[in-house]
C-alpha cells in the first residue's frame, strides 16, 4: 500500500510539474480567501441581530418613529433606566434570579448525589433507575406540561416561583435533575477508585468518602452541570408563561413577552429589556465559556 | 515519531502497572475487611444509596413521570379542564385525531420545520466547522462568536427576528428593495405563504452555532496527517472533507443531526412567541396544536393525545437513531 501511495505521488507530481505550481498556490490563496469571506459571511449573519438589540435600546425616541431599526443614529442610554424602572424590567431580573438560583442549587446538590450512587455504590434496581433517569431526557415539555398545569393548581404552586422551580429542577425545561445525573454519573465512572477505596480502608463512612474525596474531584463536572442549568433556567419561557400567570413573580422571559405584546411600538424599551435579559447569559457564557463548550459537547457526544 | 510513541506507551504501561499493583494490595486489604464485616458494610452501601437517590428520584417522579402518566390518561378523556370528573372516551380522541384536518396540516408543517430546521443548520455547521479546522485564524473569535445565538433566550431571538421582517423598517425588505427586488417585499410573519419558513429561519439562527461547536469538538479528534496524505495524492478540499474528514466524524454528526431533528418535533416557544400558529394556522406546529387546544380552546383531553403523538413520534426518532448508531458502530 506505501509502494502504491509513493507510486501515486510520484504520478501526481510529474502531472502537475513546475508550471502548474504558481496557479496551484493561487488557487489556494483563493481558497483561503473564500474560506475567510464565508466565514466573515456567518459572523455577520450571528451579529446583525445582536447589534440591532443594541442599536435599538440605545435609541432616542424621537428617531424611533423615523426609522426603529436604522443602525445606532442615535444615543439615549435613558431607554434602559427606563425600562428598568418604568416596564419594571428591574422586578423581572429579580424574580429571575430568585427562581434561577433555587433551580442551579437543587438540581446540582440532587444530582451529584444521586449520580454518585448510579455509578459508584451497588444496589439492587440501579439499572431500573438509571433507565427511568433516562427517560427523562428523552420526554419534551409537551408531552407534560398539560397535567402539570393542573397538578400544580392542585397542589396550590400556581403563580408562586416553586411552579417554575419544581418542574424544572425535575427536568421538564430540559436541563434538570435527568441531564445532571446524567452528566455527572459520567463523570464520576471515570473518577479513579483508588482514592475511595484509600479513604474505605481509613474507615470512613459511605457519605465522607463521597463528600469529602469524590466530590472535590467531580468540581469541574459540576462547574459545567451549573452554568447549562443556569443558562436554561434563565431563558426558560414556557414553564412561566404557563405556570406564573400573574404579574407577582413574573421572570425575564415573560415579562418581556407580555411587555412586547402589549407596547409594540415601544421598541427602544422592548430592546433595552431584551438586553437586560441577554446581558447576564452572555457575559456568564464569556467567562465560563470552557465549561459551557463542554457541557453542550459531552452532552452531546456521550448522549 | 513511532518510537517515541512506543516509549510513551512503554512508561505508561509500567506506571500503570505499579498502579494496578498498589490498587492491588489495597483491594486486597478491603477484601479481608469485608470478610469480616461483610453483611453490614452491604447493607450500609444500600441505605446510602437509597439516601442519595431518594431526593432526587422523588422530585422527577412527582414533577415528569407522574405528569407524563397522566398525559397518557387525559389522552383517554373527553375533559375540559373545568369539571371535577374526566369522561373517559376510550380511543376516541386518537379516532378523531386521524379526521383532523388541522392535526394533518400541523403535522405537515412539522415535517417541514424537521426537514428544513435540521437540514440547513447542519449543513452550515459542517461546512464552518470544517473551515474553522482547516488552519484557521481566529478560531476561538469566530467559534465563540457563532455560539453566541444559541445561548440567546428564545423570546429575545424571536422579538429581533421579528423586526428583520417587520414590513416597513425590516432590513429583509430594505434589502430586497435595494438589489431592485420590491416585488417580493412583504410582511413577513404576517403573509400565510412565508410566515412558517420565517420563523424556521429564526430558529436556525438559534442553533447553527450549536452544531458548529459539536462537530468542531469531533473534528479535534480527526488524525490530521492522513488528511494532509489525501491532500498530497491530490484529493481536493471537497474530496478530502467528503471522502476522508467526514467519515471519521460520522458519529458525531449523526449524533447531532439526531439531536437537531427531535427536538424539531416538540418545538412550541418559537411558534407561540412569532406567530401564535397564524396567521390562521399557517404556521401551526404539533406543538402548537396542543398547547392551543389545551390552553386556550379547553379540550385538554384532545390536547393530552396531541402530545402523546409528539411523545410517540419523538420516542421513535431517538430509538430509531439509537439503532443506527448501534449500526453504524
Amino acid at each position: 500500500m506505501n509502494s502504491k501511495l509513493a507510486q501515486a505521488r510520484a504520478v501526481n507530481r510529474s502531472a502537475s510539474g513546475a508550471a502548474v505550481a504558481p496557479p496551484g498556490r493561487a488557487r489556494h490563496a483563493g481558497g483561503t480567501l473564500l474560506k475567510y469571506v464565508i466565514l466573515g459571511f456567518f459572523a455577520l449573519i450571528t451579529a446583525y441581530p445582536l447589534i440591532l438589540v443594541v442599536s435599538t435600546a440605545l435609541k432616542d425616541p424621537l428617531q424611533i418613529s423615523v426609522n426603529p431599526f436604522q443602525l445606532f443614529s442615535s444615543f439615549h442610554p435613558q431607554n434602559i433606566v427606563d425600562a428598568w424602572q418604568i416596564g419594571q424590567f428591574g422586578s423581572f431580573f429579580f424574580n429571575t434570579v430568585k427562581i434561577t438560583v433555587p433551580v442551579v442549587a437543587l438540581v446540582v446538590a440532587l444530582s451529584v448525589l444521586a449520580a454518585y450512587a448510579l455509578a459508584r455504590l451497588n444496589f439492587p434496581g440501579k439499572g431500573l433507575v438509571f433507565l427511568l433517569f433516562t427517560l427523562g431526557l428523552m420526554i419534551p415539555f409537551t408531552s407534560v406540561m398539560i397535567p402539570l398545569f393542573y397538578q400544580l393548581r392542585d397542589m396550590g404552586l400556581l403563580g408562586s416561583i416553586w411552579a417554575v422551580i419544581l418542574p424544572a429542577v425535575a427536568g421538564s425545561a430540559g436541563f434538570g435533575i435527568p441531564l445532571g445525573v446524567f452528566l455527572m454519573r459520567g463523570f464520576y465512572l471515570d473518577l479513579p477508585n483508588e482514592l475511595a477505596e484509600a479513604a474505605r480502608v481509613d474507615g470512613a463512612t459511605e457519605f465522607q468518602v463521597f463528600y469529602r474525596v469524590m466530590l472535590p474531584l467531580s468540581a469541574p463536572g459540576v462547574a459545567v452541570l451549573s452554568v447549562l442549568v443556569f443558562f436554561q433556567t434563565w431563558n426558560t419561557f414556557l414553564l412561566p408563561l404557563l405556570y406564573l400567570p400573574g404579574t407577582e413573580n413574573r421572570p425575564l422571559a415573560t415579562g418581556l413577552y407580555q411587555f412586547a405584546a402589549g407596547r409594540t411600538q415601544d421598541y427602544g424599551l422592548i430592546a433595552a429589556g431584551a438586553l437586560i435579559m441577554a446581558v447576564p447569559v452572555l457575559v456568564i457564557f464569556l467567562i465560563a465559556q470552557r465549561q459551557f463548550v463542554k457541557g453542550v459537547t459531552t452532552g452531546a457526544l456521550k448522549g | 515519531m513511532a518510537r517515541t510513541r512506543s516509549r510513551l506507551t512503554a512508561t505508561q504501561e509500567t506506571a500503570e502497572g505499579t498502579r494496578r499493583g498498589v490498587i492491588g494490595s489495597r483491594l486486597n486489604a478491603t477484601g479481608r475487611r469485608k470478610a469480616v464485616t461483610g453483611g453490614t458494610i452491604r447493607g450500609a452501601e444500600l441505605r446510602t444509596a437509597a439516601l442519595f437517590i431518594a431526593p432526587g428520584f422523588l422530585l422527577y417522579a412527582v414533577f415528569m413521570l407522574f405528569p407524563f402518566i397522566q398525559s397518557i390518561y387525559y389522552s383517554f378523556t373527553d375533559w375540559n379542564g373545568a369539571t371535577v370528573n374526566m369522561p373517559f372516551v376510550g380511543l376516541a380522541n386518537y379516532i378523531d385525531m386521524f379526521k383532523d384536518p388541522l392535526l394533518w396540516s400541523a403535522g405537515w408543517h412539522t415535517v417541514v420545520w424537521i426537514v428544513v430546521g435540521t437540514s440547513v443548520p447542519v449543513a452550515i455547521g459542517l461546512l464552518l466547522a470544517l473551515l474553522l479546522w482547516s488552519n484557521t485564524k481566529f478560531v476561538v473569535f469566530f467559534r465563540t462568536l457563532y455560539f453566541i445565538p444559541f445561548v440567546i433566550p428564545v423570546i429575545v431571538t424571536g422579538i429581533v427576528w421579528g423586526w428583520i421582517y417587520h414590513p416597513l423598517f425590516g432590513i429583509l425588505n430594505s434589502m430586497l428593495e435595494f438589489f431592485g427586488l420590491d416585488s417580493l417585499t412583504r410582511g413577513w410573519l404576517g403573509d400565510p405563504n412565508t410566515a412558517l419558513v420565517a420563523v424556521i429561519v429564526a430558529a436556525i439562527w438559534g442553533s447553527f452555532g450549536f452544531v458548529t461547536v459539536v462537530l468542531f469538538a469531533g473534528l479535534q479528534g480527526v488524525d490530521r496527517g492522513i488528511v494532509e496524505a489525501a491532500e498530497v495524492d491530490g484529493a481536493s478540499w471537497l474530496q478530502r472533507a467528503r471522502f476522508v474528514i467526514i467519515p471519521m466524524i460520522a458519529p458525531v454528526l449523526t449524533l447531532v443531526t439526531a439531536i437537531t431533528l427531535i427536538g424539531g418535533f416538540a418545538v412550541v416557544d418559537y411558534i407561540i412567541i412569532m406567530t401564535q400558529g397564524g396567521p390562521g394556522t399557517a404556521s401551526e406546529v404539533l406543538g402548537s396544536y396542543a398547547y392551543s387546544k389545551a390552553f386556550e380552546q379547553n379540550s385538554v383531553g384532545y390536547g393530552a393525545t396531541l402530545s402523546i403523538l409528539i411523545t410517540v413520534l419523538s420516542l421513535v426518532a431517538a430509538v430509531a437513531f439509537l439503532r443506527f448508531r448501534e449500526r453504524e458502530q
